[in-house]
């Protein structure tokens, strides 16, 4: 275990690395300059000059490079070209809506769907494990936004429940307000999430029921309840749990959409931003963050399955074959 | 004289706040839209809903339009500010006189004006503030315009002496639009050091900025205890926002669709005032075939304006002939100049040699009004033989290729500012316009001696250019300022996009 | 081997087969719906795309069953013609991730040890990193196209099967009689085009039918952001962008694009889960051990 934590610690890093070199000049190879952000129209080239100079990106590449290495080093994820803000407070800022949002759209949605997808399984030849399935069809194929659009109109526009969009500015010092403005969000968010996750548990459950050790078990005297406890669920929970590590992995960043529907200063929303304006220490700094978020999802995911499964311990890396 | 840009709903306001573009300040009394019963809440904490958030707090550093509305007049304040009739009023200038020749210009502050740090205003800060504006990285729009300041005096800490390399009769407005901030005030992008009403509590960046009434103001204290300007991508969640009270106010309606369920409801009011933004079809007048008057003209007389401001605006918003609105001192009535008439185009694409038409790319900016427009425009422009390529573009990608590279041959683009009438005077702008007429009288007329002789010589470059077609001016837009019932003394035409807050009452 | 609960895996029931049909015959009727709509656009539309006679934001009725946009311009039409973009950047994006992700995914696959590692590693990054601001990055290089929609959508889709790509190889490499063919010599291209792919295909396929239906959405995603296909095509993201400030007072407008996209998307759906019923081996073996 100490060598599989060692190995994977190491190959996070890497990673990390990877990406943000890859990024960096990715990033650099987008036309546009940043300096345009800053620049109003009617600027003389000796105003634009002067931008490029204020934000150093008419430094050379390779030490723009070592700059922001070097901030990265020292804990600082760099200042915005555009709002002179350090990047790091914003983040965690932003993280303070996003991070709420998606863990507690992730914890309904799991709360939904592993018991509805269950049940789809498991009665699926009678009418309310069928509807559940079609539920679920039609849960996929709804568009997020579409469905942030009609939840709107009619829970705040209509019946006034709820505000329709944009978080206190107070964030979590005045909690009431919060929780209310990130009400229609989360729904949004988790009916989504738990329509396709109702479909893999259902799979996953269906695979269990069919499998071979479920009927020896059976065969050998346990009740159904006592063999689908202990062979069933540990089997079925494998293959869910990293379906839920990769779905929260891409609700973290692809709150975007949500976010821009309800106003929600989120991390998706700040990166939008940057990109738009090509703030680059915005850009690198957001994806710097969220790729660590995702890399740790990913370990996380992995180390929880070993749990579930010991079959899984001989395994040396997340990239097996899951 | 500047294109403004972020205007689209969330799709775009993702990506225009991109070129965020404003001039710097300018002050402004606001014409009070209702003035109330009188019984208000003193203490009240107003909500102002906007599109536009600053990019940054400083006018001089990129800070955008949106700083101009938070900031201009509730934190900062200028030597003079400008009324909403365009008229220029002493602010913090007590008192000024010029000198014979118009070459000098000696103000005298007002007394018992304070920073909000608590440092008293001096001359000291009036010739930083100056300096700040024409510094080499000032970003400031009015950079090319006070560099005719050849040296800032200071004979006592209440007297300002500023002598000019020439006459500039625009001098004074043009300090409208200069803050003054605390000579020794630090990190200007993100905190703010200003003589206002209000002083700064706290801006979260993608959400809001708050401010508190500032108790040690020299004038009379703002009406209410705090506004805070909450910040939208998308004109539809405002709106949201306003119908479910998250807000009190929209400072600027960006379209109509959503205006009748307020004008139908008794708790909002919907009030039509003064705007200065036009929405622009710039041709590339140094590039075929838009060298040519006649295909100018042509162009402009076969567009049906009224239709499309009725298809954007739906009943909201004037048709205008020229680059002056209405409020511009040298305004007149050019409609008909280039008048909707499609014989005539015909004919005058007959005569350029264009009798087949011809076909060209318009670049347009990816975000409202923009598409709409372009793609009304095709369908007119293909009844007299026209074929109009939409090359859709980012605001970014727009001022790259557009403002700086030059590289079109039409674009669509709005232009937000009063008294912007004098770029067509200058051949290098974007556009391309170059008459030499027109640049002499745009010369003499800042050179001129009374406002009288320059509103004569603006009048001629308005005629001139109109008759030139050197854009197709569409139209000008409304400014609508939709408010809750309980909110009485918000400004009504944003002029420059600025918002006074300071008058607002709200009753309990 | 472990009973691999592959994301394109279902169960199997004796009644499968008849279902099976049932799924693929409704999927087909409401995909086809959607392509007819597209089909007919081609040779006729009530209205011309550019006719702004209608009168703004008309209601429905009237000659126009939609009503009209603030243009003038017939909903119904832009609505069929809208069917012709949906279809386009399903197509297209699921082209672009077929080629490079079973591309990528062999390489993988037979890519070994740290290699092997890093390489799924930065697959799950890309998996994780929203469509979205890939093809904001895209817009933002390559200004807002169709077609940058639709690379940025196919390139994100790629990862994904990439990765299934490369799990489902390493199965088929992991058989003994694999193992035995590659340790006598046999080249690898003969061992991907002999055995690898003739085994891969059909899950491919099932996976790739779902890649179309979220390829869909993400359009219309991101035209609603107004990065698709620029004005004045009618993307129905875009429809529903325009209807959202006229929700209350014109709903017909704001409904009609969401339910048509619902409906496609659905329908490509069930057209998966039949084939996969019908088409994957696994799933065949799975049956047959039992």
């Amino acid at each position: 275990m100490t060598r599989y934590l060692l190995r994977r610690l190491v190959f996070l890093l890497v990673s990390l690395v990877l990406a943000s070199i890859v990024l960096f000049v990715l990033l650099r190879m987008l036309p546009g300059d940043p300096a345009n952000a800053l620049t109003s129209v009617g600027a003389s080239p000796e105003q634009i000059a002067a931008a490029r100079h204020s934000i150093g990106s008419d430094q050379p590449l390779p030490q723009q490079f070592t700059h922001w290495v070097g901030q990265l080093a020292s804990g600082d994820l760099g200042t915005s070209f555009v709002s002179s803000l350090p990047v790091g407070p914003e983040v965690s800022q932003r993280l303070n809506v996003t991070v709420p949002l998606t863990l507690s759209a992730f914890v309904l949605a799991v709360l939904v769907a592993v018991p509805a997808g269950f049940v789809a399984a498991y009665k699926k030849n009678t009418w309310y494990g069928a509807l559940l399935s079609g539920v679920s069809q039609l849960g996929i194929a709804v568009p997020v936004f579409w469905l942030g659009m009609i939840l709107i109109a009619v829970f705040a526009l209509s019946a006034g429940w709820l505000p329709s969009g944009g978080f206190p500015q107070d964030g979590w010092d005045t909690p009431a307000d919060a929780i209310r403005s990130l009400v229609l969000p989360v729904v949004t968010v988790a009916l989504v999430m738990s329509a396709s996750l109702i479909r893999y548990v259902r799979s996953a459950t269906l695979d269990v029921l069919d499998s071979e050790y479920l009927r020896t078990a059976r065969a050998l005297g346990s009740s159904f309840g006592r063999a689908m406890w202990r062979h069933g669920l540990r089997n079925a929970a494998v293959p869910v749990i990293s379906v839920l590590g990769i779905e929260l992995a891409s609700t973290l960043l692809g709150a975007v959409v949500v976010e821009s529907v309800y106003a929600l200063p989120g991390l998706g929303s700040m990166l939008a931003t940057g990109i738009a304006q090509h703030d680059y220490p915005v850009i690198q700094g957001v994806l710097f963050v969220s790729t660590f978020g995702v890399l740790v999802i990913g370990f996380v995911a992995d180390l929880v399955q070993r749990i579930v499964d010991p079959r899984l311990r001989g395994r040396l890396s997340g990239g097996g074959v899951r | 004289m500047n294109p403004n840009l972020p205007k689209k709903p969330l799709s775009v306001g993702v990506l225009t706040v991109a070129l965020a573009v404003t001039l710097a300040a300018c002050g402004g009394g606001g014409t009070n839209s209702a003035s109330g019963n009188g019984s208000y809440d003193k203490n009240a904490a107003v909500n102002i809903g906007s599109l536009y958030e600053p990019q940054n707090l400083d006018n001089t550093g990129g800070g955008g339009q949106g700083v101009t509305e938070a900031l201009n007049g509730n934190v900062y304040e200028g030597l003079f500010r400008l009324t909403d009739a365009g008229k220029v009023d002493k602010l913090l200038a007590q008192d000024y006189k010029v000198s014979g020749d118009g070459l000098t210009y000696t103000f005298t502050l007002r007394d018992g004006v304070k920073f909000h740090s608590g440092k008293a205003l001096t001359s000291k800060d009036v010739k930083y503030s100056l300096e700040k504006v024409i510094a080499k990285d000032s970003q400031s729009a009015r950079k090319a315009n006070l560099e005719v300041m050849k040296d800032i005096a200071t004979p006592d800490a209440k007297t300002v002496k500023v002598t000019l390399k020439k006459k500039s009769i625009s001098f004074v407005y043009n300090l409208s639009y200069v803050w003054i901030i605390n000579a020794d005030a630090k990190n200007l992008k993100t905190t703010e050091d200003g003589t206002g009403p209000y002083k700064l509590n706290k801006w979260t960046r993608g959400s809001a900025l708050s401010l508190d009434r500032f108790s040690g103001y020299w004038g009379s204290a703002a009406k209410n205890k705090q506004v805070v300007f909450h910040y939208y991508k998308d004109a539809t969640a405002l709106n949201n926002a306003l119908l479910t009270n998250a807000v009190d106010v929209v400072t600027s309606e960006q379209s109509p669709d959503a205006l009748d369920q307020f004008k139908s409801n008794q708790n909002y009011k919907v009030t039509d005032g003064d705007s200065t933004t036009k929405l622009l079809l710039a041709f590339n007048d140094k590039a075929k075939p838009f060298t040519d008057v006649k295909v100018r003209r042509a162009v402009s007389a076969a567009i049906d304006d009224k239709k499309l401001l009725d298809s954007v605006w739906g009943g909201y918003g004037k048709e205008i002939g020229s680059m002056v609105p209405p409020t511009d001192p040298w305004y007149e009535d050019l409609t008909d100049v280039n008048a909707y008439d499609v014989t005539k185009a015909k004919k005058l694409l007959k005569e350029a040699g264009y009798a087949k038409g011809f076909s060209f790319t318009l670049d347009t900016p990816n975000y409202d009004p923009h598409p709409t427009a372009a793609t009304f425009i095709k369908s007119q422009l293909a009844k007299v033989g026209i074929t109009v390529k939409i090359n859709t573009i980012t605001p970014d990608e727009w001022y790259t290729k557009v403002y700086k590279n030059h590289d079109f041959s039409a674009t669509l683009q709005e232009h937000v500012n009063d008294r912007d009438l004098v770029w067509y005077g200058n051949p290098d702008f974007y556009w391309g316009y170059d008459d030499k007429q027109v640049q002499k009288w745009v010369g003499q007329a800042e050179e001129a001696s009374s406002t009288q002789a320059q509103t004569e010589l603006l009048k001629k470059v308005n005629r001139k250019t109109a008759e030139d077609a050197a854009s197709d001016w569409l139209y000008l837009y409304p400014q609508i300022v939709v408010a809750n019932t309980k909110l009485s003394g918000y400004p009504l035409n944003g002029l420059n996009s600025q918002f006074f807050a300071y008058d607002i009452k709200k009753s309990s | 081997m472990k009973r691999s609960s592959s994301l394109t895996r279902s169960s199997l029931t004796s009644s499968s087969h008849t279902r099976s049909s049932l799924t693929l015959w409704t999927g087909g009727v409401l995909a086809g719906l959607v392509a007819l709509l597209a089909l007919v656009s081609l040779f006729w539309l009530p209205y011309d795309s550019d006719d702004t006679s209608g009168g703004r934001l008309a209601g429905p009725g009237g000659g126009h069953l939609l009503g009209t946009d603030k243009l003038g311009r017939d909903l119904f039409t832009q609505l069929m013609t809208g069917s012709r973009i949906a279809l386009e950047s399903g197509l297209g994006a699921v082209t672009v991730a077929a080629l490079l992700g079973v591309t990528l995914g062999i390489l993988a696959a037979f890519a070994q040890g740290w290699f092997d590692d890093t390489l799924s590693a930065l697959l799950d990054i890309l998996i994780a990193f929203p469509t979205l601001l890939l093809a904001m990055l895209i817009v933002a290089a390559r200004s807002a196209t169709l077609g940058s929609a639709i690379l940025a959508i196919g390139l994100a889709q790629s990862a994904v099967v990439a990765r299934l790509t490369r799990i489902l190889v390493k199965r088929v490499l992991a058989q003994d009689y694999i193992t035995a063919s590659r340790t006598s010599g046999t080249s690898w291209t003969r061992v991907v085009a002999g055995h690898v792919l003739p085994n891969i295909w059909p899950t491919l396929v099932v996976n790739l039918a779902l890649q179309f239906g979220l390829a869909v959405l993400a359009e219309a995603g991101l035209s609603y952001l107004g990065l698709g296909a620029p004005p004045p095509n009618a993307s129905w993201g875009r429809m529903l962008q325009e209807a959202q400030a006229t929700f209350t007072t014109a709903p017909a407008g704001a409904l009609a694009p969401g339910i048509l996209l619902v409906l496609l998307v659905i329908g490509v759906n069930l057209i998966a889960d039949g084939l996969r019923d019908v088409l994957d081996p696994t799933a065949r073996k799975g049956r047959a051990a039992l």
